[in-house]
């Protein structure tokens, strides 16, 4: 599928947690996010996927400098923007923007709708006047599908998708190139996250948006995404376009997990397969392969050597022993 | 465990070393001089000077403050200004008359307080809940001095049921008349001291009671098929009790020398009226000891209510 | 197949501030058979929880109830003395809740959390015999060296482990009906498998009523599905009516809406609206504002429930063909 440029390079991202020792007490480390490498693509939408403590949403914010990386680089327009100053980040950080998982969280409860979304515009000196800015929400407002006698609304008045829907319009602001997802429609009701869903379609195909998209849930994932990238204990196991990732599965983890999610439908059901144990805590990952406790495939290679990315077919990238011949090959 | 406790004891004594640097200063800030206080003018300067010598105060802030913790480090808390005696003596003469009244309060206030707390939190809303809130906000509110004042006419004067002050009738009687002279003296002092803290105590074990009841635990401990009595005695008891562990061990360790109202207008010979009287007569060292003293007293009732707040609840590791 | 459980024309609702009762359930009518295991569905707010809730006579404080009946084994439980209750719980009727972090009590380990059910209930019990009973129960529940786990907090197990505890727990007295609340919501893709994966093999021993949001779930364990919606059941029946043939508007919509993993890339159905607040029910069908199919009438009256098979019921104003 990449014939597109790349958007933005992303290499060697690392992100290390101390853990607070107290008063005379020994400091650890969170070891969130690890040495990840990928290239996004214009227009696309790259999902993300990965449980608790797979350093997903670490990954996220540490892309758009939410958070301050540990190392590595991400490259937009040429430029690592983890080395930008604050001023010329502001400039590009307009271009990449993010929605959140909690859109009651991330509302100010006593700012009304509109000027939530109209400071920004101001703020940013996209328009020069106040009325402009109002005529830009208001537009913003249709396009994310909500009424316009909404800008005067408070928060709480909304429902929790239509919530959602001003965290976009707001996003959507300062006309961005990238919008990052983080667990966009993981809070919402079912027949909601459709509409969602569905709309952050719509929006792609009129703005020309690359998203990233960040989910625990691998059917929205596969839905929503061109390509998917499976994290672990804060690595990549598998990166895949989204076809290849479920017809011709190579790595153990992404096959347990595609097998893990019970399907709404009385249609004969699949072989499980179930793993075994918890996920380890990302402060005391395992040696070798981050996966090899739980994996049903386990050889003697992987608790000493820590596997490297390859890519097993074109575009199809794997971590995992099994796989190691067929780059030497 | 060792480790946890080395590491609060090193707290504790870094808490206690600022404390006293702050009273030192603080005491040496009040507009009057000690010096004139402490010197008659009959006296002679030769017999001044030695004194000024004696007491360490010709020498400069610095110096005396340098003094002073080296004394305090080693137990030493100076010499009284006023009854020449060392400091230690005077403290550890006052001292047991505190702790009498700390002991009568304390057991008093967590016996009546926390069960109706409890019992306020499980008929939330109810009439006697309502009943305890007012009478909470009046224990909280109330103004000490004021409330003596009013126990002393109406039991002391116009009831003339009990003494007006004073820790015993002199000369102090022999035996059981002894320890019950003291117990009538120590009514009123009590019940004074009872009234501002059962209040506090009720207030916060009734709060976290409540919220205990609301969690999802409770609800599980209930769908197993126990009735209510057994649930809060079980399951909510030793979870709202952590708070007010924890309020109960400031509570207690400010009542050594913190109780300086009630002490002073029952004439109560303990730590507080110790410090009432250091003040009004510049006894700087006396006050200081007492300050100390105070301070001390706070710390390890923080240290011994955490010890049981970790007792109760295993999440808290002191091994780490 | 004998009834263990019948709700019959249940109501229910929430008292304001101001003491008005908002109907919440409205006469809520179905079935769960000896043996069988019922996925209650429904979205947040349908009143699925409050159900479950109310078999127990668990509800909360403000809760009212308006009428109908709850009957077990022929029994109306609303009828029961407190007393009685606290025979049912945890002996015949058992729960797991949704939120393994909090459902376990912090300050006491899990072997006396467990061990507790049976000294209610088992009196003729020792304390050797519940701490046997206890480590079998768990090693049954797939924890390893349970033995050593017995003295253990809640807070020393991952979340999974957690869930694994309050199964151990609900079935330790082998209840006749179970009841679980989103039981695997809070939890991992890869750990929900492995709870799903318990709740199949010890669903036999007994009636199980499951109350999920995820229809794949209902899939996986369930022979009988309640659709509810905004306190009202829209539909009901067997697990292949309900997925193969779903009739309710609302039912239908919800299937259309979820992308699964053999969904296409095209548009995703979505249903228009939110589900209303309890306040805000309309007279008629609680659906009709969000319905493609709606007509006058809807607004106005309550649906009639319609039998479309021996098993399959739906409320709503629309004809569907009667299939045997």
């Amino acid at each position: 599928m990449p014939m597109a440029e790349k958007i933005l390079e992303v290499k060697g991202l690392t992100k290390y947690f101390d853990v607070q020792g107290g008063f005379l007490k020994k400091k650890g480390q969170v070891r969130a996010v690890e040495n990840i490498c990928f290239d996004l693509y214009n227009s696309e939408t790259l999902g993300i996927v990965g449980e608790s403590g797979s350093g997903k949403s670490t990954l996220g914010r540490a892309l758009l400098k939410l958070l301050k990386s540990t190392s590595g680089e991400v490259v937009y327009k040429g430029k690592n923007i983890l080395d930008l100053s604050d001023t010329n980040l502001s400039l590009i950080r307009r271009e990449l923007q993010m929605v959140f998982q909690d859109p009651y969280a991330s509302l100010n409860p006593r700012i009304k709708v509109g000027n939530t979304i109209a400071e920004p515009i101001l703020a940013n000196k996209m328009v020069s006047t106040s009325g402009q800015a109002r005529e830009k929400t208001l537009k913003l407002l249709e396009l994310v599908g909500l009424r316009p006698e909404m800008y005067e609304r408070f928060p709480h008045e909304f429902s929790g998708g239509q919530r959602q829907r001003i965290s976009i319009a707001r996003a959507l602001a300062l006309e961005p190139k990238v919008l990052v997802c983080d667990e966009a429609v993981s809070a919402l009701d079912v027949s909601v996250q459709a509409q969602i869903l569905n709309l952050f379609n719509q929006l792609k195909n009129q703005l020309d948006l690359t998203y990233i998209f960040i989910s625990h849930d691998l059917a929205v994932t596969k839905y929503i995404s061109n390509r998917i990238m499976v994290m672990y204990l804060g690595e990549v196991m598998e990166l895949a376009p989204t076809e290849k990732l479920f017809s011709k599965t190579f790595h153990p983890y992404t096959e347990a997990l595609i097998s893990a999610i019970p399907e709404p439908s009385t249609k004969g059901k699949r072989k499980r397969i179930i793993l075994e144990g918890d996920i380890p805590s990302p402060i005391d990952p395992p040696s070798g392969c981050k996966f090899r406790t739980r994996c049903f495939k386990t050889m003697k290679k992987c608790k000493n050597v820590h596997p490297e990315m390859v890519e097993v077919e074109s575009n199809h990238f794997v971590r995992c022993h099994l796989y190691d011949a067929r780059k030497e090959a | 465990m060792a480790n946890y406790l080395i590491r609060r004891i090193l707290k504790a004594l870094l808490t206690i070393f600022v404390s006293a640097t702050i009273v030192f200063f603080i005491i040496r800030l009040m507009p009057a001089d000690p010096v004139t206080l402490l010197v008659d003018p009959k006296m002679g300067p030769e017999v001044q000077q030695a004194m000024m010598q004696q007491f360490g105060l010709d020498k400069s802030i610095g110096l005396q403050y340098v003094i002073f913790i080296q004394q305090t480090l080693s137990g030493n808390l100076g010499i009284s200004f006023k009854t020449r005696e060392p400091v230690t003596t005077v403290i550890m003469q006052k001292l047991p008359w505190t702790l009498l009244l700390l002991f009568i309060v304390v057991t008093l206030t967590l016996v009546i307080g926390i069960p109706i707390g409890m019992l306020a939190a499980k008929k939330r809303d109810g009439l006697f809940d309502k009943f305890i809130n007012v009478l909470i906000v009046m224990g909280i509110s109330i103004f000490i001095p004021f409330l003596s004042f009013a126990f002393l006419y109406f039991f002391a004067y116009y009831l003339k049921l009990l003494p007006t002050g004073g820790a015993y009738t002199p000369p102090p009687a022999k035996g059981f008349d002894y320890i019950l002279d003291v117990a009538r003296h120590a009514i009123l002092p009590s019940l004074t001291l009872f009234i501002g803290n059962v209040a506090t105590i009720i207030l916060y074990t009734r709060n976290s009671m409540i919220d205990v009841l609301k969690e999802d635990y409770i609800r599980t401990a209930f769908s197993k098929g126990w009735n209510e009595k057994y649930v809060v005695r079980r399951h909510a008891l030793k979870n709202a009790l952590i708070p007010t562990i924890t309020v109960a061990g400031i509570m207690i360790g400010s009542m050594v020398g913190g109780a300086v109202m009630t002490e002073t207008v029952y004439g109560w010979p303990g730590v507080g009226r110790l410090i009432y009287d250091s003040v009004s007569s510049m006894d700087f060292p006396v006050l200081q000891g007492a300050f100390i003293t105070l301070a001390v007293s706070v710390v390890v009732m923080n240290i011994i209510a955490d010890l049981v707040v970790a007792w109760l609840d295993p999440r808290i590791k002191l091994g780490g | 197949m004998p009834k263990l459980l019948e709700f019959r024309n249940f109501s229910m609702g929430f008292k304001d501030d101001d003491g008005t009762v908002h109907n919440l359930l409205n006469n809520v009518t179905f079935d769960i058979e000896e043996g069988r295991a019922v996925g209650i569905v429904g979205e947040s707010g349908c009143g699925k929880s409050v159900t479950n809730l109310s078999v127990m006579r668990l509800l909360p404080r403000s809760a009212v109830i308006q009428g109908g009946k709850i009957i077990y084994r022929g029994q109306n439980l609303l009828k029961k003395t407190d007393k009685e209750m606290e025979d049912i719980r945890g002996k015949d009727v058992a729960m797991i809740f949704q939120e393994p972090m909090t459902s376990l009590n912090p300050v006491l380990n899990i072997g006396f959390q467990i061990g507790e059910v049976l000294k209610k209930h088992r009196p003729d019990m020792n304390e050797e015999q519940i701490k046997n009973a206890v480590t079998n129960q768990l090693e049954l529940v797939g924890i390893p060296s349970p033995e050593k786990r017995l003295k253990q907090y809640p807070h020393q197990f991952s979340g999974g482990m957690r869930q694994r505890v309050m199964i151990a727990m609900a079935t330790i007295c082998q209840p006749d009906l179970l009841i679980a609340d989103e039981p695997t919501t809070a939890l991992d893709v890869t750990i929900q498998a492995q709870v799903l994966d318990i709740m199949n093999r010890l669903k036999d021993k007994g009636s199980l009523m499951l109350v999920t949001h995820n229809l794949g779930v209902v899939a996986e364990i369930c022979n009988d599905v309640v659709v509810m919606y905004a306190g009202t059941v829209v539909e009901k029946g067997s697990m292949d009516e309900i997925f193969d043939n779903p009739c309710h508007p609302y039912t239908k919509g919800l299937m259309a809406a979820i992308p699964t993993l053999s969904s296409g890339k095209e548009e995703l159905y979505s249903i228009p609206g939110t589900v209303p607040l309890s306040n805000k029910f309309s007279a008629g069908c609680r659906f009709a504002d969000r319905c493609s199919q709606y007509f006058d009438l809807c607004q106005d009256k309550v649906p009639p429930t319609r039998q479309l098979s021996a098993s399959h019921y739906v409320q709503c104003w629309l004809d569907f063909e009667r299939r045997e």
